[in-house]
């Protein structure tokens, strides 16, 4: 499979190795789940037998983290519902820039045309 | 027989439905966008379609990892809108084509393809967002009758293009040979450029997407021909749902007319817009 820089879609490793992640993310579908992770989270994460490291990046809402620990943005971002992140914000945090500098540089002027 | 009214291609980013529920469509913001889908709802407004068949993919929201079909075909009578994590959105439940889908259902396996086949299930924005800006949001009920088509571009490996023009062919043969004067308008969607994971977030290609607009009707051998791994660099990793409008288009006639055609940029994180094609 040719690389592509930068773009987990091809990181098999990872993907496997973020199903813990990914499917303590998925649970909080529901809403009781995520009032019980509002109410206790080290409780609800002690539920999903994560790794010290993905623990703590999940803790510590490292977007960047997550997703090299195999976390999929669209999972993780039932995390970012619960406490409301902006999804550009996230997008920042894994390009390493400020979301400024980020929204100017990557997402560029607004253009439109039909 | 039933008769393809046409084909529709359109992003299905979330936040144009939570701008739709707040309200923010007219305002400065959202303003360019959907003045871009005037035609194409006047379109399907004048068409009047009795059956939708949208493409799309789940986003993590009814599907998890644990089983993950590469593609799967909706039979339900009835759909309804899941909640992604912040509640279930304020619109009406979609009502299936039942006997379509199971049509379809035959006719892919006859033509070997081998979908899961789901008979309960909710469906996400990908499909929900299409259906608003195509048709407005009802109050009570869509206008319509809907066949989803789940395509995984979630989880490498994803199908190949050439795999999703294919079963646009056979859906094709199915509208074609499915009995009764039934009106079918199929919608191909995701996109267009954008990534949202990995170092390259934020990656938006507006050349290539300007490219795709104006030749996915004439020259769709163009998009067909590119492996996946060129859709991912050329169109980022999610950017890659465009193999999903090949569906679409291979549904088609060789021939096709572009009636309408519209791209804002960026729109959220991404490249976004929409075209109506007709066959010829």
């Amino acid at each position: 499979m040719p690389e592509i820089p930068d773009s987990p879609m091809f990181d098999r490793e990872g993907a496997i190795r973020g199903y813990r992640l990914n499917k303590m993310a998925m649970a909080l579908s529901t809403p009781e789940n995520r009032a019980a992770f509002l109410d206790d989270e080290a409780a609800f994460l002690d539920r999903f037998q994560l790794d010290v490291e993905t623990r703590e990046a999940v803790v510590n809402r490292d977007w960047q983290e997550m997703i090299r620990l195999g976390g999929n943005l669209f999972y993780i971002l039932k995390l970012s519902a619960i406490d409301p992140i902006p999804l550009l914000h996230i997008g920042a945090a894994q390009a390493g820039m400020s979301p400024e500098r980020f929204k100017r540089e990557r997402l560029g002027e607004k253009q439109w045309h039909t | 027989m039933a008769h393809l009214v046409g084909g529709l291609g359109t992003s299905h980013i979330p936040s144009i439905g939570v701008a739709l529920d707040r309200g923010q469509d007219t305002g400065d913001e959202w303003k360019p966008f959907f003045d871009g889908y005037d035609f194409p709802k006047s379109w399907v407004a004048e068409q009047k379609p009795d059956i939708a068949v949208v493409i799309f993919n789940d986003h993590g929201n009814v599907m998890f990892l644990d089983r993950l079909p590469t593609f799967a075909l909706g039979v339900a009578e009835r759909y309804e809108p899941v909640d992604e994590g912040w509640g279930p959105r304020d619109i009406p439940d979609f009502e299936g084509a039942e006997d379509f889908s199971w049509f379809l259902a035959d006719k892919m396996v006859e033509r070997h393809f081998d979908p899961m086949i789901a008979r309960e299930i909710e469906v996400d924005h990908g499909l929900q967002v299409p259906m608003e800006l195509f048709f407005g949001r009802p109050i009570e009920a869509w206008p319509v009758r809907v066949v989803p088509i789940w395509v995984n571009t979630l989880q490498y490996p994803i199908p190949t293009p050439q795999r999703c023009w294919e079963l646009g062919k056979v859906l094709r043969e199915a509208i074609d040979t499915f009995p009764g004067d039934d009106r079918v308008v199929v919608m191909g969607t995701g996109g267009l450029s954008h990534q949202l994971q990995g170092a390259r977030a934020g990656f938006i290609n507006r050349d290539a997407d300007r490219e795709w607009l104006e030749t996915i009707g004439s020259n769709p051998e163009r998009w067909t021909s590119m492996s996946r791994e060129d859709y991912v660099e050329v169109f980022g990793s999610e950017g890659a749902e465009l193999i999903m409008w090949l569906v679409m288009r291979g549904c088609m006639n060789s021939k096709v007319s572009l009636k309408h055609k519209h791209y804002v940029v960026p729109t959220s994180m991404t490249g976004a817009g929409c075209v109506v094609l007709e066959n010829c």
